[in-house]
């Protein structure tokens, strides 16, 4: 018979049966999600094109500042299944709509609002006057004022190399002609274009100009790529071209 | 000078716990001073100052770095290396290892920090040290396992004392969740980006959330309460049999418990039911440990009266048993439903960090100090001060966010009569405010007792006339 | 063997678990609390702090 005090005087076994423990949990709940098809649900239009694709370079220098700033600790991006959040937020988020998000940006804490769906729900006026100074359009506010958005200028000088990083962890960003025309295929002839490293700063510049998110052409600030980034969120997936309970299943 | 303390400082190596005991008071004292200004800022958003280094967001991250592995962190290497030495009576492996684990450790505080205030993030919560610090993190860490193992296997008596199993569970599980959860493809030194994504990262990320607080703030901390508890209270530990079967229980279902950090997020459904019956689960073993030290006081219930040290203790163990109570009801999915997102999960996280981590802490750092320094404390009646301050301040926090996250939790959820909802977000934000106000005061309070204790404990240690080589005591001042 | 297809069954899973866990909570109860001198032998290390004084 296995007698405990044997565990108790040899370190071995003690440390062997410690790990042994500590892991069976992780390895039961986390690792089966990297395998089983349904984790994430697989959303397309009828003609074959994925709704949600990969941020562009401006949008991804976006999330990057809304990482550096801390967002994520004051703003969850994560609408849960209750008729309230709906009200409020929209669609209850779908494992898909964060796909691309490394890392993942669904927050613990609401001490403002959830942002998973904000994506034009308000003008980019709005959105850079909120950001420069939230008690100007929302008095209860308690978010602190971001006036340096607007005077940085954004540095896109490694938006390459970000891309070409999230692209080993299998964001499908493109460096070659086979992978621009398999975008072509799975995103659109649009996207695919946003998609592509060697172009990546072109297309940021691009944006930034047609876009005008923080109202001034001139310049490239950081502002207009968090306004970018934000205009985006929860905007991908038409959900009125979707059955309803399309998403059931996977639950 | 005592001839004792000369032989046990041949004995066991007890300059590197001198060390890391005084650093765990002074990031106390700044992790604490951070916590009561970023309140603040929550209650009174002109704290800003429109000051990208000081916003909310970057400095969050300071106040539960400094305080978690500033404070916690240099406690638990203080009393694990105190621990292990006299238990096994032996000295530690390697005095120069165990330098450079202090010396390490507390670069990494101070550049995670540095981190934080640039912006340099990985945007995971408890985790946003970049990987450079990461890599450091996992070097010290493995010279700690070293140490600690090396140490046991030095031991005198076959046996191994239970203090060592909380403390060695917590070695290995900190090492396995680090790894994981910073896997990550580097952009520049300052930069990169997480290996998982979406779904698939936010499970890794609250497995790593979660038993970071289970294997870094509790195991590791039960741990300390398994020696100092009997020590302080001169009487060996309620029931050895108790302790076996509720370390092993308690070490096992952690780990399953994560999910319930994401009830009703776009996660499988079976993985979120699954840790909520653990997570139910849990309370036993949890409460086994409790039981466990508040009953190492059966038949002697009258030192409670005149020792504050042990009142530290036992009010502690309280803590951890109303909070282990607390967090198996939260997740209950439909608990969860109302009390996520809201002021209870922070007024949760507090009841366990104040009430038992840190409550644990100022108690087995006042049984300490005067023993490392072979002295007897300059004040007994500041730390009986520092009690009451530490407990009225834990209990204004942690009703503050009761009160303001059952609020919120409402007030986002009601409909008039016509079936529209209630309150626009920024109504509920303005109902906040006088909680946040008063969890402000409360951190205060809190903060108040701890800097008492930093100034008891800096005049016991230059009183003493054993200023042990190296001079720490003097450099302290 | 028939009634070894229930097992196979996935939505028999959770009362497998609570079956499965319930029967090793009470033999670990049993082993660590069943046995008086098995019991004598587990408690004998509780004096281990006060060796050092």
């Amino acid at each position: 018979m296995m007698d405990h005090s044997k565990i108790e005087k040899n370190l071995g076994l003690m440390l062997v049966m410690v790990l042994f423990a500590i892991s069976i949990g992780g390895l039961i709940e986390v690792v089966p999600l990297f395998f089983i098809q349904g984790t994430v649900e697989d959303v397309k239009t009828a003609e074959g094109i994925k709704m949600v694709r990969p941020y562009s370079p401006l949008e991804l220098r976006g999330r990057d500042i809304y990482i550096r700033e801390g967002c994520y600790l004051c703003h969850s991006q994560m609408i849960r299944p209750f008729r309230d959040e709906a009200m409020r937020y929209g669609h209850y988020s779908l494992a898909a709509e964060s796909q691309y998000d490394h890392p993942f940006q669904w927050g613990s804490k609401r001490t403002g609002p959830d942002l998973a769906r904000v994506g034009k729900k308000y003008s980019n006026e709005w959105q850079v006057q909120h950001l420069t100074a939230p008690r100007s359009m929302v008095p209860e506010s308690v978010m602190p004022n971001y006036p340096w958005l607007l005077a940085n200028d954004l540095d896109y000088s490694d938006v390459g190399d970000r891309m070409a990083a999230l692209r080993i962890t299998g964001v499908p960003y493109s460096t070659n002609k086979a992978e621009y025309d398999r975008n072509v295929k799975d995103f659109g002839a649009e996207v695919a274009k946003q998609l592509h490293i060697p172009d990546a700063q072109k297309s940021l510049i691009e944006q930034a100009q047609t876009g005008n998110y923080d109202g001034n052409a001139a310049n490239v600030s950081e502002m207009d790529a968090v306004v970018a980034y934000l205009q985006v969120l929860g905007t991908m997936v038409d959900f009125s071209k979707l059955d309803n309970d399309a998403f059931v299943k996977y639950r | 000078m005592a001839s004792v303390a000369i032989g046990s400082s041949e004995q066991y190596n007890y300059d590197v716990v001198r060390k890391f005991t005084i650093m765990a008071l002074i990031w106390g004292a700044v992790g604490m001073l951070v916590g009561v200004f970023i309140a603040s800022e929550l209650a009174w958003p002109f704290l800003n100052f429109d000051f990208p280094y000081i916003t909310f967001g970057r400095i969050r991250p300071v106040h539960t770095g400094a305080v978690i592995f500033g404070f916690g962190g240099s406690a638990l290497f203080a009393t694990s290396y105190y621990v292990v030495q006299r238990t096994c009576q032996a000295r530690l492996l390697s005095d120069g290892m165990a330098a450079f684990t202090f010396w390490g450790w507390q670069l990494i505080i101070v550049l995670a920090a540095l981190g934080d205030v640039l912006g340099y993030s990985q945007g995971r919560e408890y985790a946003e040290m970049e990987w450079p610090i990461d890599l450091l993190i996992a070097v010290v860490w493995v010279t700690y396992a070293i140490v600690y193992i090396g140490t046991i296997m030095k031991r005198k008596e076959p046996h191994i004392y239970v203090a060592n199993w909380f403390y060695l569970a917590f070695i290995l599980a900190v090492a396995l969740l680090h790894i994981f959860n910073n896997l990550a493809i580097p952009v520049s030194l300052t930069k990169s980006y997480p290996l998982f994504s979406g779904a698939q990262d936010a499970m890794v990320q609250w497995w790593y959330g979660h038993n970071a607080v289970g294997f870094f703030l509790t195991a590791a901390f039960l741990g300390m309460m398994y020696y100092f508890v009997p020590k302080q209270a001169g009487r060996p530990i309620y029931s050895y049999r108790l302790s076996i079967v509720h370390f092993w229980a308690l070490i096992f279902m952690y780990m399953w418990a994560g999910t319930h950090h994401l009830h009703w997020t776009a996660i499988p459904d079976w993985t979120s039911t699954l840790a909520a019956t653990f997570s139910i689960m849990l309370l036993m073993p949890s409460w086994g440990g409790m039981i466990n030290g508040i009953m190492t006081m059966s038949g002697a219930w009258d030192k409670l009266r005149t020792d504050p040290i042990l009142r530290f203790l036992i009010v502690a163990l309280s803590f951890y048993g109303m909070s282990t109570f607390e967090g198996p009801m939260m997740s209950l999915k439909d608990v969860n439903a109302l009390s996520h997102y809201t002021d209870w999960t922070v007024g949760h996280v507090h009841s366990g960090a104040l009430g038992f981590v840190a409550m644990i802490s100022f108690g087995t750092i006042y049984h300490l100090i005067p023993r490392l320094w072979d002295t007897r404390m300059f004040s007994t009646k500041l730390i009986t001060v520092h009690f009451w301050l530490a407990t009225i301040g834990t209990l204004m926090y942690i009703t503050a966010m009761w009160i303001s996250g059952i609020m919120q939790g409402l007030m986002w959820r009601a409909y008039d009569d016509f079936g529209n909802l209630q309150y626009s977000f920024a109504e509920s934000v303005a109902a906040m405010h006088p909680y946040y106000a008063m969890r402000a005061l409360g951190g205060a309070v809190f903060l108040t007792g701890m800097i008492l204790m930093l100034y008891n404990c800096f005049m016991t240690i230059s009183q003493s006339k054993n200023v042990p080589a190296g001079g720490l005591a003097t450099s302290a001042a | 063997m028939e009634w070894l297809m229930w097992f196979t069954k996935l939505e028999n899973t959770k009362p497998l678990g609570l079956l499965i866990f319930f029967i090793t909570f009470c033999a670990i109860l049993f082993y660590v609390f069943g046995d008086r001198k098995r019991g004598e032998r587990l408690e004998a290390h509780k004096n281990m702090p006060f060796q050092d004084d």
